[in-house]
């Protein structure tokens, strides 16, 4: 399978590339990874004329953890964060980088390029929401900060504009006493999840919530943002019946859609027992124990 | 090492013709049955693999396919003119034009199955998704894609036939010609049914249960190259079509040419597993493309959505009104059902699927009064191939299921209700209702065996406990039968006038010039380690050790090393194969001998063979006089000057034919052998279903097999892992499934999602060895594994949701599924599917 | 349709310590690049969706799958692919392990599968069972049952160790 003729530029500095997306035009795409965009233009579902290669743009994949802010160059890895420090701190980044695709997909798809993509099962889009984070967009006509709520428009749509690139993505640091999970069922490692769940969990102390972000993964447009289960969780103690509560609110809230990873109902049975376990790991985490969480694969 | 060529009783010859050993002396089983390493690891391990993508000819073009998008459609219109404008293109090629070029491919099956027009690309309407309308020539790989996109088809949709249940309404007819959808239909009786159902203090009746469409999919796609030269007529094909002679009988009548003239080619070929047999459409039209390139080479390399859509799956089959006789102990007395096959578009290899599963008709157990009324269908869906485990796993997971059905239903443990039920060790060979005759086996151990490695006396208490937790968790047991070496007599069963029955292989040893020993094989390796078990046993037959067998991989016509049935299937390379190359390898050694004899002037029973200091040799016992087989070669193939005459028929190129003592079946009772061996399986494991994510987790698991003498067992090992890995990936992963309108929706890997490293369990492998008395060994065939963990996984899942009034009807199970299953049991869904008729005594056991 | 201007690029790259190069139209995937422009067919192609990894080659120092990589994005890079692992006729531990364990059966997954296993024993010395089958997590092996590639792995890492 092979994509349709494309001619090939390769940008040397953010400048540049957004320069050659202004002359381009709409038909210019960016590439970072290609781990999204290339499997589509192998199926001819995407035909960009040209390719902006943003992979040789120095600088591009650093991480930075500036004044309680981690700021991750547009170009990190996912294999980067998983094996980073950020994602020791921050466990929450290392099970979402850590559970996507395969080792080889890792080594090579952004997280920039992920958010950008802004795919409804894509674990950043998820797993991001649980934290106060931003993107930073630049353009012709100079940099913003979008903060991700709002950069996510719908599914594959994003608040970029035709000529902007995303360069950076910004985390706040949860305070101490706070800790998450980003929890998906697989059917095999080299696939989206069949649903996935975020939740980041700050206790006022050993058994109250003060604060809570719980996020759905693959069962609407867009990651979904469960405040009712927040809700049904702030300012409570993690006591099995809120946690009930909290679930049975998230269900409510997923909008699934049937497809081969599973029907709608299943998906929204799955993703409330998803969010259940991701709340056990991200209260544990958050008194300070050190926990390791994985997805769960088929069979195993 | 003595043949054991078994003598039946009334003094009967065995089943093995051939081979023997002979006077000149020393065989012994020195090399068969050790686990050497494989000959073809260190090639395969450095990338010097040659698989037929990294072929090239000189000039060579490519070829793409544009496929339907519609399941069931008319063709009203195919326009190839911006194609063939665009750059690169050599040619277009359209069904409608090959149809003036080539007979239709035969059908096997009988009446109207023979009106089926089966052409390579589709003529005037579309039958499957996927299936080829029109192709583009190219220079580049590149080019011909994109002037794929430039063709132009149109549709008009007919509705389209999904289910076999629908087929049989006849409602909308794939082939108007052959009048009904439904192109195969037998009854299959033995013994007295009806009044054994009248008669037993049990009847149990069971619902619909379907077995699902899955491809072992084989991780290398179909590739062909061919090349028709116009100068002399012939097609030269390199290829990895894994049957290449049954490819040839079907490629020669409708390409017009003799089977000579088609020469085949292959080395390596990355995975098989029956899918690659039903190439041949595709190698009509790359010979057609080359031909109308004015005979320059093109290349056919298959996409992975091209295979899932369009090359070939598994049987579904569907399993309807069964009823089971029992006795007060759970004895079963008979079986009867109805049984419908979903071949797909096509009837390619079909409908002998329609009788292969008659093999395993009672599958393990000694029920001797059985009903099948067996009907196959075709549907808008991809064209079946022999999938491995092919029309035998189906049958075996119906009987499996209905022993743990009824098992469940009267309060047996599935342990038990086997134990009583398998046929015994004692009664081996065992002949059953049907004429076949089962090796030999003993079920009751291997089950055992499987037991205690999967640790089920300690499960069974962890259950008790884990249930009285809520927990969902199952022990199963699937016991199986992978018979290999078929008679394809048996195909007379499904078309008296089938023009073929019976079985051979070739084998062909020699001594080359210098004196090296060569074999070729008559199969078509693509993984079994053919290369190492060949080896192996011309090391035995000479005294030699493997390391001087020089084996040519892969198969190719030129060795002349074939039958009209070879080919690599059907689970039989260790004895037809290896019987083949035996026996040729016996001759070469009474050939040396008798050289040996007369250069060393000696007796030729005071000859042994062996390495000596200058290599392989003959030499006379007790002396130091030898002659080694550089000389023996020397002598009569450069330096044959004054050879005796009664020595001028030695060739040292020794070809030699295993034939099976098959007799054609006796079609009207559908009665007789239909194959030679019968390897078993017996896996257990343990599953629990979460409770929340209703996911099925695999806690144990546990293989034993019983493949008779394994030849080497390392590659048995393999093999038996390599089909659990299958049959586990089909039974919780992998699915073809298609939805209303016929689209197939796992038409890519991301879909289909083939088993991986972080879902397959660690497998517990148990071996045992009960010889066959018909084979050279005691080996039977193994390598199809009888798909084994779809058996066990249902049953352990039958296990755990039971309680739950779950039963499992479907042989693809997911958190999904499962999920719907539990609510459908909530909803009492499944009452009826089930049903019990007790009666106060059964009188008599039948 | 219109067709952009796709004219050929140059790509320079090192290939198991050897530097080649080959003018290719920008869209050619790594893959065929390294197969069909530059001969190396132990890479292989199992599937269109980056699902099976038996494409997998090691592009400056990480595994990649190159059938979803265009070769220019592999530019100035280093690269090994199955046919750099022996030296000197020797094969590498690695190699050596599966070809002992009988970790392949027709081979078609076995040059990817050596190249994760690289990638894996380089990152974890000492894997572990669940660090073994998370590293080949994205490589399919449609005959082996993985069992006896769980088995080289482990014996490739003891080997390696001594060393
Ligand atoms: C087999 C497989 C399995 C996968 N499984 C998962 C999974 O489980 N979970 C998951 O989250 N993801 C998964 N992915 C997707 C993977 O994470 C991708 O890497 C990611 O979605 C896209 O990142 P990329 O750098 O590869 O982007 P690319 O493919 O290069 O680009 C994607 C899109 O983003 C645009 N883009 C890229 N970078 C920028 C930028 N800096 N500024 C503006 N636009 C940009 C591109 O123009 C393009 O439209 C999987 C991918 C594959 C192939
Ligand atoms: S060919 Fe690259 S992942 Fe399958
Ligand atoms: S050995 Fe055949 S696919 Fe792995």
């Amino acid at each position: 399978m092979y994509a349709a003729p494309f001619s090939y530029f390769r940008a040397a500095s953010l400048q540049e590339a957004v320069k050659l997306l202004q002359e381009l035009g709409e038909d210019a795409r960016v590439i970072a990874g290609g781990q999204s965009l290339i499997p589509l233009m192998k199926m001819r579902m995407a035909r960009p004329a040209a390719l902006i290669d943003i992979n040789f743009i120095p600088g591009l994949g650093d991480i930075h953890n500036s004044k309680g802010e981690l700021r991750f160059g547009a170009l990190v890895r996912h294999a980067d964060l998983e094996h980073s420090a950020a994602g020791v701190t921050v466990p929450i980044l290392h099970d979402c980088a850590a559970g996507i695709a395969d080792v080889q997909v890792r080594n090579q798809g952004t997280i920039g390029g992920s958010l950008a993509e802004a795919d409804p099962s894509g674990d950043w889009g998820t797993a991001l929401l649980a934290l106060d984070t931003s993107v930073v967009c630049l353009g012709p006509e100079g940099e913003r900060t979008v903060p991700l709520e709002e950069f996510i428009k719908d599914a594959y749509t994003t608040a970029l504009t035709h000529e902007e690139i995303v360069t950076e993505v910004r985390v706040k640091a949860p305070p101490k006493g706070s800790g998450g999970a980003h929890l998906a069922f697989k059917r095999s490692a080299p696939v989206y999840p069949t649903a996935s769940a975020s939740v980041q969990l700050t206790l006022a102390d050993h058994n109250t919530c003060k604060d809570a972000r719980i996020v759905l993964g693959c069962v609407g447009l867009t990651a979904i943002r469960a405040k009712e289960a927040e809700a049904g969780l702030r300012g409570k103690p993690l006591d099995e019946k809120n946690i009930r509560t909290a679930v049975d609110a998230a269900r409510a809230a997923a909008d699934p859609q049937s497809d081969m990873r599973g029907s709608a109902d299943y998906k929204r049975v799955l993703v409330g027992a998803l969010v259940k376990r991701a709340i056990g790991i991200a209260a544990r985490r958050a008194r300070g124990e050190s926990v390791d969480a994985g997805h769960e694969y088929a069979g195993r | 090492m003595a043949a054991k060529a078994i003598i039946k009783k009334k003094g009967k010859r065995g089943p093995v013709k051939g081979s023997s050993t002979n006077g000149a002396g020393n065989t012994a089983s020195k090399w068969v049955g050790q686990p050497i390493r494989r000959k073809e690891e260190n090639r395969l391990v450095s990338g010097k693999g040659i698989f037929v993508d990294d072929e090239k000819m000189p000039g060579m073009l490519h070829i793409r396919f544009v496929r339907s998008s519609y399941a069931h459609a008319k063709i009203t219109r195919v326009d190839v003119s911006k194609a063939e404008k665009s750059p690169g293109v050599v040619c277009t090629l359209t069904g409608s034009e090959i149809k003036r070029q080539v007979q239709p491919f035969i059908e096997i099956g009988p009446g109207g199955a023979q009106k089926i027009a089966d052409y390579p690309m589709a003529v005037d309407k579309v039958v499957f998704q996927g299936e080829p309308v029109a192709a583009v020539v190219a220079e580049t790989r590149l080019a011909a894609e994109d002037a794929a996109e430039l063709i132009e088809v149109d549709y008009e949709p007919l509705p389209p036939v999904v289910t076999a249940e629908d087929a049989l309404k006849d409602e909308s007819l794939l082939h108007p010609a052959m009048g009904t959808n439904r192109n195969w239909h037998g009854v299959f009786e033995y013994g007295d049914v009806e009044k054994t159902l009248k008669q037993a203090a049990h009847v149990v009746h069971i619902g619909r249960l379907h077995f699902h469409r899955f491809s072992s999919t084989p991780l290398e796609c179909n590739v062909i190259l061919a090349n028709w030269d116009p100068r002399s007529g012939d097609i030269e094909y390199h290829c990895n079509n894994t049957f290449p002679s049954f490819a040839s009988q079907f490629l020669a009548p409708a390409l017009g040419v003799r089977i000579d003239q088609i020469h085949m080619k292959s080395y390596d070929i990355g995975g098989g597993f029956g899918i690659k047999i039903t190439s041949y459409p595709y190698m009509a039209v790359c010979a057609l493309a080359s031909r109308k390139a004015g005979g320059r080479a093109v290349k056919w390399v298959e996409t992975r959505i091209e295979h899932m859509q369009a090359s070939a799956h598994g049987n579904e089959r569907t399993f309807l009104d069964t009823r089971v006789a029992l006795d007060k102990n759970g004895i079963i007395l008979a079986i009867d059902s109805k049984h419908v096959d979903d071949c797909g578009a096509f009837p390619r290899y079909e409908p002998l699927g329609c009788v292969i599963w008659a093999q395993v008709l009672p599958a393990t157990y000694r029920v001797k009064n059985i009903r099948i009324d067996m009907h196959q269908v075709v549907t808008n869906k991809c064209p079946v191939g022999p999938n491995r485990g092919y029309s035998r796993m189906q049958h075996l997971w119906f009987i499996e299921r209905v022993i743990d059905i009824c098992g469940q239903t009267l309060g047996i443990p599935a342990d038990e209700m086997r134990v009583r039920n398998y046929i015994r060790k004692n009664e081996m060979p065992y002949k059953t209702p049907n004429g076949c005759v089962y090796d030999s086996g003993d079920y009751a151990s291997m089950l055992a065996m499987a037991k205690t490695l999967v640790g089920w006396d300690d499960w069974k208490k962890k259950q008790t406990a884990a249930r009285k937790e809520g927990r969902w968790i199952g022990l199963g047991i699937g016991s199986t039968l992978d018979s290999g070496t078929n008679n394809f007599g048996q195909a007379r069963i499904i078309n008296p006038d089938a023009p073929f029955s019976g079985q051979s292989k070739v084998g062909i040893v020699k001594l080359d010039i210098y004196g090296e020993v060569v074999v070729s094989m008559g199969s078509v390796p693509q993984g079994q380690g053919h290369e190492t078990s060949a080896s192996q046993v011309v090391a035995d037959a000479l005294n030699i050790t493997p390391d001087l067998v020089n084996v040519r991989p892969g198969f190719d016509t030129a060795h002349n090393a074939y039958t009209g049935h070879t080919g690599t299937y059907a689970s039989q390379f260790a004895v037809t194969g290896l019987t083949a190359i035996h026996g040729a390898a016996m001759k070469l050694r009474k050939e040396l001998s008798r050289l040996a004899a007369w250069k060393l002037q000696a007796k030729e029973k005071d000859l042994e063979f062996g390495v000596g200091a200058q290599g392989p040799e003959v030499r006379v016992k007790g002396t130091q006089k030898a002659i080694n087989y550089w000389a023996l070669a020397n002598l009569v193939n450069v330096n044959n000057a004054g050879m005796p005459e009664e020595l001028w028929d030695i060739t040292l190129n020794c070809r030699h034919v295993f034939h099976a003592n098959f007799q054609i079946p006796d079609v009207k009772r559908k009665y007789g052998n239909l194959t030679l061996t019968y390897a078993a399986q017996v896996h257990a494991a343990v599953v629990e279903v979460d409770r929340e994510t209703f996911q099925p987790k695999i806690l144990a698991y546990a293989c034993v097999d019983d493949c008779g003498k394994a030849v080497n067992p390392r590659i048995v090992e393999g093999q038996v892992h390599g089909a659990a890995a299958h049959g586990i990936g089909a039974a919780l992963l992998e699915n073809c499934a298609y939805d209303s309108d016929g689209n197939l929706l796992a038409a890519t890997f991301s879909d289909y999602t083939p088993i991986t490293a972080v879902n397959i369990p660690d497998l517990l492998c148990g071996h045992m060895e009960t010889l066959s008395p018909f084979t050279l060994n005691g080996a039977k065939g193994m390598g199809e594994g009888g798909a084994a963990p779809i058996h066990t996984i249902c049953a352990a899942l039958q296990d755990a949701l039971y309680p739950s009034g779950v039963i499992i009807d479907d042989s693809h199970n997911t958190g999904d599924s499962l999920f719907r299953a539990m609510q459908k049991a909530e909803s009492g869904g499944y009452t009826g599917m089930v049903r019990v008729e007790h009666r106060r005594a059964s009188r008599r056991r039948f | 349709m219109n067709m952009p201007d796709a004219k050929k690029i140059l790509v320079r790259v090192r290939v198991n310590g050897v530097a080649r190069e080959a003018e290719v139209e920008p869209r050619t995937l790594l893959v065929e690049f390294l197969r069909e422009h530059l001969n190396l067919t132990g890479t292989h192609i199992g599937c269109d969706t980056t699902y099976c990894g038996a494409c997998t080659v090691i592009l400056n120092g990480r595994t990649v799958k190159s059938c979803t990589l265009f070769a220019p994005m592999a530019d100035g890079g280093e690269i090994t692919t199955v046919e750099g692992l022996a030296k000197e006729g020797k094969l590498h531990p690695v190699q050596e392990a599966f070809a002992e364990c009988h970790g392949l059966q027709c081979g078609y997954c076995t040059p990817g599968l050596l190249l994760s296993t690289m990638q894996l024993l380089k990152k974890y010395p000492k894997p572990t069972e669940a660090q073994i089958r998370k590293g080949i997590a994205g490589n399919t092996c449609r005959c082996t049952g993985y069992q006896n590639v769980f088995k080289s792995i482990r014996m490739a890492a003891a080997e390696m160790e001594k060393r």
